[in-house]
Formats: structure tokens, C-alpha cells, sequence
């Protein structure tokens, strides 16, 4: 059974006479990872300092495991993990110095903090770095060491804000399967950016933002846009040769909605699981296609970013 | 230990870290050291008439002392999150953020009167013991023992002068512009009070006050900032 994490329910905010978001609404299940999308400006990062309890909506509320981030900061916060726009530290400071304030902080028992922060640093890959001090590491190493923090006591909740940014391909390879990885173990992730391959690679689901409004909330991937429909399930079929709708459809019979992509990629859509995907290509083969390969659609992310957002300062 | 408390421990020991860290905490031996040996050598070297004016200059010198430091490790307890937006990330832990600026602030400003109060103490000592008083010596400008509670009152002052401006600037050097002023005028104000004969005790309570009130407010304000 899921439950609601983070409930964000009509929220505006408004700087002078600049509203910077209007009336935003959505939730966060547990175990979902989300994606939030949108412009420069759009208010992706005031939304994510309401959810953290950096800042107040001026209407509307904030719930996260049905408390008020603000409110009751202290029972709210202490199970979240939150890297939002990229806050600076003394350069004096050494990477554990941190690490160890935000365990206490956390209230991570005394005898348990060096080993919570080694596997945040762990988890990071920046375990030799800790003893270095803020001022001495790359801009990518201090990301990751702060990063780590949010990782200290076990968060259930993550709130990261272009956690990539700055970071070396190999470590944003490495942040994706860290954020993948913890998804999988039931953590639920709002992950802010830019880039849309940290979203496709991440997440499940994704909101889209324009001008403070929120404009999308859709599942990641085609083949759940459809999930309260007839058809829930997609398949990107491959063809050696050239197809047509017909002859795909009289293979699979009326249960099946087909889209040709190209002469020889069709979409085929259909309800079921596993074992009806392997029925439907069971079926293709036995009726002699030229079937070669078979996977999820791809989720098409960058061209339903601009549907939703626009083009500006697109990515 | 209430969960309040805990976040005010918690941000003093992290202050500490903080002034290690950063070589700060060697400051804090200026005034307790540095301010009582420095005045005493002057004082015997430039032969003051009496033990009370020694104490006098060795105050003013050590209180001099105690106010730079003082307003640094304020302007930094208070600014420099808010300068590099660290911030950002301190303000989404589960804590109270008045709680996590009153331990900050508790070894800022408690540490700087902490090492004034002894420097106090040594001058005290140290002048008495080793100044003797000259034939016809005039006396003293001002009580010893008054000057020392009034110094505590303008320390306190510019902490809370320091810490208000920190919060409202976001910028621990602009803080420290504020603090300098304000230690000018008080200055001002005060020889300005001796000489016209109307210096009383109301003057270093009012600045006492003046500061318990600018501190309190800088926390009462940081629960409440909008990040």
C-alpha cells in the first residue's frame, strides 16, 4: 500500500509583486521517484524550499508525512534529505565536519554517527575526501560531499535540486545509480533539473512547470499514459523488413491498438502483463513477421518538455 | 534533553568546530593574553601615576581587543551561512534554527565576554600588583570596577548591533561596517557624556539592554526567515 509523503496543496508564492508560483498542487506516493521539469524560473527551486521548509507559501500548504515542514520542523524534517540550488560552505570546513553536524542534527545516536557518515561518503564515492577541506575540493567533490549529508539518517525523502550539476560523467553516472538504487528501496525522490537524462534514468513519473503553474503530471514512460485506459502496457516493435498496421493488427487480433512509428517500428499498445506481452510476440512470430526486437518506447521525454513548457532555455 | 536544547548544543559545538577550523578560536587569547600583559608593559614603561589609571588604560585597551574579536566571530556566526547560502542546506535540517543561532551566537558572543571578563580580571591584578602609586598622582579618570561593567554593557551592544545587522545585510563584512559605526558613535556619545560631567550608569545599561535586545531579535528573526 502507498501512502501520500508529501502533499502540496495549492501552493502560491510571491516575492513583492512577483508570483512566483500559482496555486501548485500534486503528491508524492511512497517509493515514487518524480522528476520536475521546467525553465529557469519557473519556480521549481521555491517549490522544493517549501517542501524543505526553507521558506513559507504565501497561500496554500506544505504536509510532509502530514506535518508542517515549518510548523513542526523537528518531527517533519528529521526523515528528509534536502540539496536545494547549490548552498556554499565555509571553505574552512572539513567534508566531516559536516557530515558528523548532520548527524547529530539528525539525532543519530552517538555511537552510530562515523558510520552513517562513511556510507553517505560511501555512497558518494568521495570516502577519501572527507578529511579535506571545502575550500581545497572541486566544485563536483563538494557537491557530492553535500550530497552525502542528505544521505545521513537514512532519509525516506529526498528533495535534490540539479543534483548533477557540475558533476563529471562518470559521477553523474554514479549519482543516477545511487538515486535509482535508493528509489528501488522504497525512498521517494523529487529530483529537480535541467537535464532530462537524469529524469529518464531516474524516475518514474514527472511534473512539469511553467511560469509558477504546474502544466503536466505524467508518467515517465508512453506506455503508462495510458494506465487508466484499455491499454496499459507498450511495446516498440522492430521489424526486418517493412509492416503495416494491418498486418501487425491481423496477427494480434482486436485486443491490440498498433501506431506504425516508421515502415518497420510500430507501438503497440494492449492490457495485461508479462504474460500477455509474450503472447502478443508469440503471435507475431507464428504469423511469419519479421520481428527482430522488442522493448518499452522510449519515453520521449524532450519532446513532451517542449510540448508542455515551450523552448525556452531548453535542454 | 529536550529536543530545543539538544539543537542548541548541537549548533554551539558546531561553532567550535567552525572557530577551530577556521584558526579563529586563537583570537580569543588576544583579550584574555595579549590586552592585560601588553597595557602592563605600557604601564610600567611609561611609569602611569597609579594603579587605577593603569587598570583604566589596560580596560580600554583589553576592551578594544575583546570588541574586534567580538565583532568578527559574530559577523561570521551570523552572516557567512546566510553569504554562502549554507543556509539552504541548515535551514531544511530538523531543528530549531532559533535554538541552532543561540548556541552560535552563545559562543560568538558569550566566548568574546568570556575572554574580556578575563582580561578583566589580569588587568585588575596585574596592575595592582606591579604599578605603584607616584606622589601627587591625580586620580583616576573613571572607577576601575564601573568602567569594566560599562565595557560589558558596550561589548554586549555591539554584539547585538553586529548580530541584527548580519541577519538584515546576509553579509558578515557589512555586519562588520555596522558594528565598527556603531562602536564609534557610542565612543562619541561617551566621552561626550564624561566631559559635560553626565556619564551614569544608565548609559552602559541602556547599551546593555540595546544589545540583549538586538541579539534576541536577530533569533527570534532567524526562526522566522523566509530562506
Amino acid at each position: 500500500m502507498t501512502s501520500d509523503v508529501v502533499v502540496a496543496d495549492g501552493l502560491w508564492k510571491r516575492y513583492g509583486n512577483r508570483e512566483v508560483l500559482r496555486d501548485v498542487r500534486f503528491t508524492l506516493r511512497s517509493g515514487e521517484a518524480v522528476g520536475y521539469l521546467g525553465p529557469n524560473g519557473a519556480g521549481k527551486t521555491t517549490t522544493l524550499k517549501l517542501l524543505a521548509g526553507i521558506s513559507r507559501p504565501t497561500r496554500g500548504s506544505v504536509q510532509i508525512h502530514g506535518l508542517d515542514p515549518v510548523g513542526d520542523r523537528g518531527a517533519a524534517l528529521r526523515k528528509l534529505g534536502a540539496l536545494v540550488e547549490t548552498p556554499g560552505v565555509p571553505p574552512y570546513l572539513q567534508g566531516r565536519d559536516l557530515l558528523d553536524y548532520v548527524a547529530r542534527v539528525k539525532g543519530v545516536p552517538a555511537g552510530e554517527r562515523r558510520g552513517a557518515a562513511r556510507r553517505a561518503a560511501e555512497a558518494m564515492g568521495v570516502e577519501g575526501h572527507t578529511d579535506r577541506a571545502f575550500g581545497t575540493l572541486s566544485t563536483g567533490l563538494a557537491r557530492r560531499l553535500l550530497l552525502a549529508a542528505t544521505l545521513i539518517g537514512e532519509p525516506d525523502l529526498l528533495l535534490l535540486d540539479e543534483p548533477t550539476l557540475g558533476l563529471d560523467p562518470a559521477a553523474r553516472h554514479d549519482l543516477r545509480v545511487v538515486l535509482r538504487g535508493l528509489a528501488r528501496n522504497g525512498l521517494t525522490l523529487l529530483l529537480s533539473t535541467h537535464l532530462l537524462e537524469d529524469v529518464e534514468a531516474v524516475c518514474g513519473r514527472v511534473l512539469f512547470l511553467r511560469d509558477g503553474a504546474l502544466v503536466g503530471d505524467e508518467p515517465l514512460r508512453p506506455s503508462d499514459l495510458d494506465g487508466g485506459g484499455a491499454s496499459n502496457r507498450a511495446l516498440r516493435l522492430r521489424f526486418s523488413s517493412d509492416v503495416t498496421s494491418a498486418s501487425v493488427g491481423g496477427a494480434l487480433g482486436p485486443d491490440y491498438a498498433i501506431t506504425i512509428d516508421t515502415p518497420r517500428d510500430a507501438i503497440v499498445r494492449f492490457s495485461g502483463g508479462d504474460v500477455e506481452q509474450r503472447e502478443l510476440l508469440v503471435r507475431l512470430l507464428a504469423a511469419g513477421l519479421p520481428l527482430v526486437g522488442a522493448s518499452p518506447p522510449e519515453p520521449d521525454l524532450a519532446r513532451r518538455y517542449f510540448e508542455r513548457v515551450g523552448r525556452e532555455d531548453s535542454e | 534533553m529536550t529536543g530545543v536544547i539538544r539543537d542548541f548544543l548541537d549548533n554551539a559545538r558546531w561553532e567550535l568546530v567552525r572557530l577551530r577550523r577556521s584558526q579563529r578560536i586563537w583570537l580569543l587569547l588576544i583579550p584574555a593574553i595579549a590586552g592585560p600583559i601588553g597595557s602592563t608593559l605600557a604601564d610600567l614603561y611609561l611609569r602611569v601615576p597609579s594603579p587605577a589609571t593603569a587598570q583604566v588604560l589596560g580596560l580600554l585597551i583589553t576592551a578594544g581587543l575583546a570588541s574586534l574579536v567580538l565583532l568578527d566571530l559574530t559577523a561570521l556566526a551570523v552572516g557567512e551561512d546566510l553569504a554562502l547560502r549554507t543556509h539552504y542546506f541548515t535551514f531544511a535540517l530538523p531543528q530549531s534554527r532559533a535554538a541552532a543561532l543561540a548556541g552560535r551566537l552563545t559562543i560568538a558572543v558569550g566566548g568574546s565576554l568570556a575572554v574580556f571578563g578575563v582580561g578583566v580580571i589580569l588587568v585588575l591584578a596585574l596592575a595592582s600588583e606591579l604599578v605603584a602609586s607616584l606622589p601627587g598622582a591625580v586620580p583616576a579618570i573613571l572607577v576601575p570596577a564601573h568602567l569594566a561593567a560599562g565595557l560589558f554593557g558596550l561589548l554586549l551592544f555591539l554584539g547585538g548591533v553586529t548580530s541584527a545587522a548580519g541577519f538584515l545585510t546576509r553579509s558578515s563584512s557589512q555586519a562588520l561596517v555596522a558594528g565598527v559605526l556603531a562602536g564609534v558613535v557610542v565612543a562619541g556619545l561617551a566621552s561626550l557624556f564624561l566631559l559635560e560631567g553626565r556619564l551614569t550608569p544608565t548609559f552602559p545599561e541602556a547599551l546593555a539592554a540595546g544589545g540583549l535586545i538586538g541579539l534576541t531579535w536577530t533569533v527570534v528573526q532567524f526562526q522566522r526567515a523566509d530562506g
